[in-house]
């Protein structure tokens, strides 16, 4: 359908859908609106769907099964629209291949960034999207990164809390090893999450990691400094 | 000062202690039984031989062999050698007179009664006469009991023989067959009581120790029917709590999306508003109303927790927590600390400290947190300058709902919730939060923590 990217907005709710769908169209979508899970895979299979908004609490198959569903039948993103901000919700909605999530009452502005995030990530935003960004756990040099807790555990098993902002930075230089990331692409990778964590420099949140990480924050190891380019990590990463 | 004897407390102390008890009764009665039987074979025993003694001596007189006043088991007084300091034994007169009249020997009067060695001496036995002689022992000195008779001529007639005043072998007899009964009996009593009480001991462990958040591990039904009933009971009781706070959460999670889908649904129309003052007022009410929720629905579920303790660094942990108070733009200092390695629930503890902040920051528009680490305690410090709490009202602003209106700024928003949560959490973690008034103005809140 030309430029205008084609949205699918399922959630039983029509207080939330229909003004949901009046918005995303003001910005610019096309969107078609499903009630339940049998409607949003007739209108699946009816359209060419770019990006699914999947509400998970629904009467029926819930969002959570229509999202393994679309996940086995193609990689349509999905962002899911969960009522709980418990981290069971999340771990499994991401495992179940989700690419990302929001937490009712959200806002639609940061609702309409991160379709806007996740899509120019799907046309092929360089080598930088990646499937189920979330899911599992990262090992390097002697850490690990937990992603379900949002955890990162040292070699004594001891969980070193990160902010949202570091989270977000290591988790992205985690996921592309041996890769240079320029600043742009940090702050593009980073943004789409919690709306107001990136506000602070790169640079800064770099800064604060490798105290946390390295053992000597003066000569870093681990993530390193590309010169005239941005940051990268330089060590290797096994998925758990 | 009388010390207070120890009593047992334990079911199987105390079963024993009463079982000691009617066995001690019971071996009185026997024993007080026992006695008397005795003492009226002993008078019979004592008074017969005696009665026929008379009658031999009698007979033997008149026969022509007269009686001696000092040889021979029956003698001859001229007066009655009983003494008034001689305990006098009435029943053995009566019984020696009747037997004395069986045997037809007439007499005008019988006396009895026991006389110590210094009131009557005993001639020795013939064996003790001859132990005197082989071994130079003196003879025990005994107590005496003298039967005499006046004969209608009015002469005295004496038959002596030693008595043992006490039985003491039958009193070491009866206490020997009462701690050989103690044994049999009390053994059998301590081992039933322990065989109930074990498994009662058990329960009660298990009652103190049940945790709702764990999963109900039912107690094995150990000893006698009526305590593995209450055992029984109390596995269905726990399996009924649990199911019970189970339904609770079940109802916390169905109110939260129930009211959660509202105010999303609103907080989706209000994008469409025009006035953007307006607009950020709107938001800004929705997303206090969430938190509030948020706080409600935590404060609900505390005490079962389901993220389990973890190994933590508290430093890394409470810096995590500053640095995204200062990514939003607010005004939080923290020094930064040694690591500080400790076992607690991390998101919630990040949420009491994050309560704690941004109440200071919500008061005060600036906070300073500092993490002291202790020998056996771990405290976080978060301190404002904002206009305080007055020193009597310090403990009431953890009452759930409490705001206080007088010094605190009813506009700022925000009801009381967050500090009730944060000490709900710190609580569970064995820990405490204390507000103190801040030399030079302001309030520091400390949440101390066990390391």
């Amino acid at each position: 359908m030309g430029d205008t990217p084609h949205l699918l907005l399922v959630d039983d709710e029509r207080s939330i859908r229909e003004p949901l769908a009046v918005y995303l169209t003001k910005q610019g979508f096309r969107v078609t609106q499903a009630g339940d899970a049998e409607s949003a895979r007739t209108r699946l299979a009816a359209y060419a769907i770019d990006l699914i908004v999947l509400d998970i609490m629904m009467p029926g198959e819930d969002g959570l099964s229509l999202c393994r569903h679309i996940r086995a039948n193609g990689d349509t993103p999905v962002i899911l629209l969960t009522a709980r901000s418990e981290e069971t919700d999340r771990i499994v909605g991401l495992e179940m291949g989700a690419d990302d999530y929001v937490v009712k009452p959200f806002s639609p502005r940061e609702l309409s960034a991160r379709i806007k995030t996740v899509l120019r990530r799907a046309a092929g935003g360089g080598g930088l999207r990646q499937h189920a960004p979330e899911s599992g756990s990262y090992a390097f040099a002697g850490w690990v990164l937990k992603t379900g807790e949002r955890a990162l555990v040292d070699r004594e098993g001891v969980s070193v809390a990160l902010s949202t902002g570091e989270y977000n930075l290591l988790l992205a230089l985690v996921q592309r090893p041996r890769q240079v990331l320029t600043r742009d692409q940090l702050l593009d990778l980073t943004q789409g999450r919690e709306a107001a964590a990136f506000d602070r420099a790169i640079d800064n949140q770099v800064s604060r990691l490798r105290r946390k990480i390295e053992a000597d924050p003066k000569s870093p190891e681990i993530i390193k400094t590309v010169w005239g380019g941005g940051y990268a990590l330089s060590t290797d990463v096994t998925r758990l | 000062m009388t010390r207070r004897l120890p009593w047992p407390r334990s079911l199987a102390g105390q079963m024993a202690l009463l079982v000691a008890l009617a066995l001690f009764v019971a071996q009185a009665f026997n024993l007080a039984l026992i006695l008397r039987d005795r003492t009226a074979f002993r008078v019979a025993q004592a008074t017969r031989p005696a009665a026929v003694q008379i009658a031999d001596a009698l007979d033997r007189e008149a026969q022509g062999r007269p009686l001696s006043q000092d040889r021979g088991r029956v003698r001859i007084a001229v007066a009655s050698p009983l003494t008034p300091a001689m305990r006098d034994q009435p029943d053995l007169a009566h019984e020696l007179a009747s037997q004395l009249a069986e045997l037809g020997v007439p007499v005008r009067h019988v006396a009895v009664a026991l006389a110590s060695p210094d009131q009557y001496a005993l001639r020795p036995t013939r064996i003790e006469r001859r132990m005197m002689a082989r071994d130079g022992v003196a003879p025990q000195r005994r107590d005496a009991l003298v039967m005499t008779v006046q004969q209608p001529s009015g002469r005295w007639l004496v038959v002596a023989s030693p008595w043992s005043r006490n039985d003491s072998r039958l009193f070491w007899r009866l206490l020997a067959q009462t701690l050989i009964l103690y044994g049999a009996v009390l053994l059998p009593v301590l081992w039933i009581a322990r065989r109930i009480s074990r498994p009662l001991r058990e329960l009660a462990a298990a009652a103190r120790g049940y945790s709702p958040s764990s999963a109900p591990v039912p107690l094995a039904e150990n000893g006698p029917p009526d305590v593995k009933a209450v055992i029984a009971a109390f596995n269905a009781l726990r399996l009924r709590v649990t199911a019970m706070l189970d339904e609770k959460d079940r109802m916390l999670g169905a109110i939260g999306h129930d009211l959660r889908t509202p105010l999303a649904a609103l907080r989706v129309r209000v994008e469409s508003v025009e006035d953007d003052t307006d607009r950020a007022r709107m938001v800004e009410t929705i997303a206090e109303m969430n938190r509030t929720l948020d706080d409600i629905l935590s404060l609900a579920r505390m005490g079962r927790p389901s993220e389990p303790p973890t190994e933590v660094d508290l430093a890394a942990l409470v810096d995590a927590v500053v640095e995204d108070f200062r990514d939003l733009g607010a005004a939080v200092t923290f020094e930064e600390a040694e690591r500080l390695r400790m076992r607690l629930r991390p998101s919630l503890i990040r949420r009491a400290i994050r309560n704690l902040i941004e109440n200071a920051v919500k008061y005060a528009g600036a906070a300073e947190v500092t993490l002291e680490a202790g020998e056996r305690h771990a405290a976080i410090h978060v301190a404002d300058r904002g206009p305080g709490i007055p020193q009597e009202r310090l403990d009431d602003v953890f009452d759930p709902f409490i705001r206080l209106e007088t010094s605190r700024n009813r506009d700022t928003g925000g009801i009381g919730l967050g500090l009730a949560l944060a000490r709900s959490i710190v609580r569970e973690a064995g820990g405490e939060i204390v507000l103190s008034a801040r030399d030079g103005g302001g309030l520091c809140a400390t949440i101390t923590l066990p390391r």
